[in-house]
């Protein structure tokens, strides 16, 4: 094997495995910060509490922050990894499906996590996406409220989602996909020291309260991109279709050849159908990167 | 397979669907029922001595011959707007979208007007705004 493909390939192993090292410290400091947060009555003033009153509250915080970050960035960049060469070919397409809404879910839980910092950006972040889905044709407003809703609950859906349906739900997924659920040593313990020197030297944002009165508030960074469209696009557009359009052709992709196969097209249509919209996958995912990253720079 | 073995299964999958339909219903009705719940927000007399007073999501506008109540929440996706002294405008944090004090929407992705939240004066000069929450 070539030098750069023997690099390809180590990274390929050591991504999900350190991965996985972050997803059980996320899930260990998640139980820990479960004891005092309460998704009810003041959370802002109790997520204030965590970081500057409890002991610990403040890394813990930070440690929960950093390894979910991680994980889904890493779980990302594993994915990218199978698709830009292409190994959703390899897989069967029940299990390409598991994986895609896996990582789906993992950024919805991020999400829902970033609604319960319960600071302005997360409460923002909340209406805006519940105001979304009440975009939707006929039973918008019903759909919404099985995710979060106004007033006084507002942080208990989220809060449900994000400890309790989307952790099991994405570990019942992956239950097939991850060989061995205890990492590595080495890689349980390097991810361990990262993330808690991280947690240590690096201190949380500092939360503006919801009713602070701040120029331009940002969404969290992988919805950054879809925040830049919903200022000139319609919100049923930019923050349903065009998210929906793009997960579902990802879906499909491994089904492309198959399925053209089944119509009888021939060999070369069948190819260049499959090429076509693998092509098309990849400059959309060019075409989100450069919005996030012009967002990031210059603000949505 | 044959045609009474297609009829079976396809009866099988009717049967089914109708119960789980008969169960799904009425569980998507119990999660996503809401009690309305309707807000009060108080302005006390020395709350209204500004010409813009921001309270609990509520924006108290005293024009020389009117008092009236918007809610802050742009009508594009909810953000909560702020408001410029300088230019006299609310302006959405969020994705940018421009109202006028009057809650006339200017520029940007909102396409309706803020809304009037109805007012009513006391007899110790409090006015309170009533906003419906869910």
């Amino acid at each position: 094997m070539s030098f750069p493909g023997r690099i390809i390939s180590r990274i390929s192993l050591y991504l999900p495995r350190l991965g996985l090292s972050a997803l059980i410290l996320c899930l260990v400091s998640g139980l820990v910060l479960a004891f005092y947060y309460r998704p009810m009555g003041n959370v802002f003033q109790n997520v204030e509490e965590i970081t500057t009153l409890v002991p610990y509250g403040w890394f813990f915080r930070q440690l929960h922050y950093s390894a979910g970050q991680v994980f889904v960035i890493l779980m990302l960049l594993h994915t990218l990894d199978h698709f830009f060469r292409r190994r959703y070919r390899i897989y069967a397409l029940g299990e390409w499906i598991s994986l895609i809404v896996s990582l789906a879910l993992c950024f919805y839980t991020l999400f829902t996590g970033f609604i319960l910092k319960a600071d302005q950006e997360g409460v923002f972040a909340g209406r805006i996406f519940m105001n979304i889905i009440e975009t939707l044709p006929v039973a918008g407003g019903a759909i919404a409220r099985l995710f979060i809703v106004p007033g006084n609950s507002f942080f208990f859906l989220p809060y449900l989602y994000h400890s309790f349906f989307l952790p099991l739900l994405i570990i019942y997924l992956m239950r097939g996909h991850i060989r061995e659920w205890f990492p590595n040593e080495r890689f349980l313990l390097s991810g361990g020291i990262g993330l808690s020197l991280y947690a240590l030297f690096v201190s949380p944002r500092i939360d503006i309260p919801p009713d602070a009165s701040v120029a331009v508030v940002e969404g969290p960074w992988f919805f950054l991109g879809i925040q830049s469209l919903l200022k000139v696009l319609p919100s049923f557009l930019a923050g349903l279709v065009i998210p929906g359009l793009f997960i579902g052709c990802i879906l499909v992709l491994p089904a492309a050849g198959p399925a053209l196969r089944a119509l009888s097209f021939n060999e070369r249509i069948i190819r260049i159908g499959e090429t076509g919209l693998y092509c098309l996958l990849i400059i959309s995912i060019c075409l989100y990167a450069f919005l996030t990253l012009r967002a990031a720079i210059w603000g949505p | 397979m044959e045609r009474r073995g297609f009829i079976k299964k396809g009866l099988q999958w009717a049967a089914s669907l109708l119960g789980a339909s008969f169960l799904a219903y009425p569980a998507f009705s119990f999660m996503t029922f809401r009690k309305a719940t309707k807000k009060r927000i108080v302005f006390h007399p020395e709350d209204q001595a500004g010409a813009v007073t921001f309270k609990e999501g509520v924006y108290l506008i005293r024009e020389p011959n009117e008092i009236f109540a918007l809610s802050a929440q742009c009508t594009h996706l909810g953000c909560t707007l702020n408001y410029d002294a300088v230019s006299g405008r609310f302006a959405c944090p969020c994705h940018g979208s421009v109202f006028t004090l009057s809650g006339k929407r200017i520029s940007g992705p909102a396409r309706k007007d803020l809304y009037r939240v109805p007012l009513t004066k006391t007899a110790s000069g409090d006015i309170e705004a009533v906003l419906e929450v869910g």
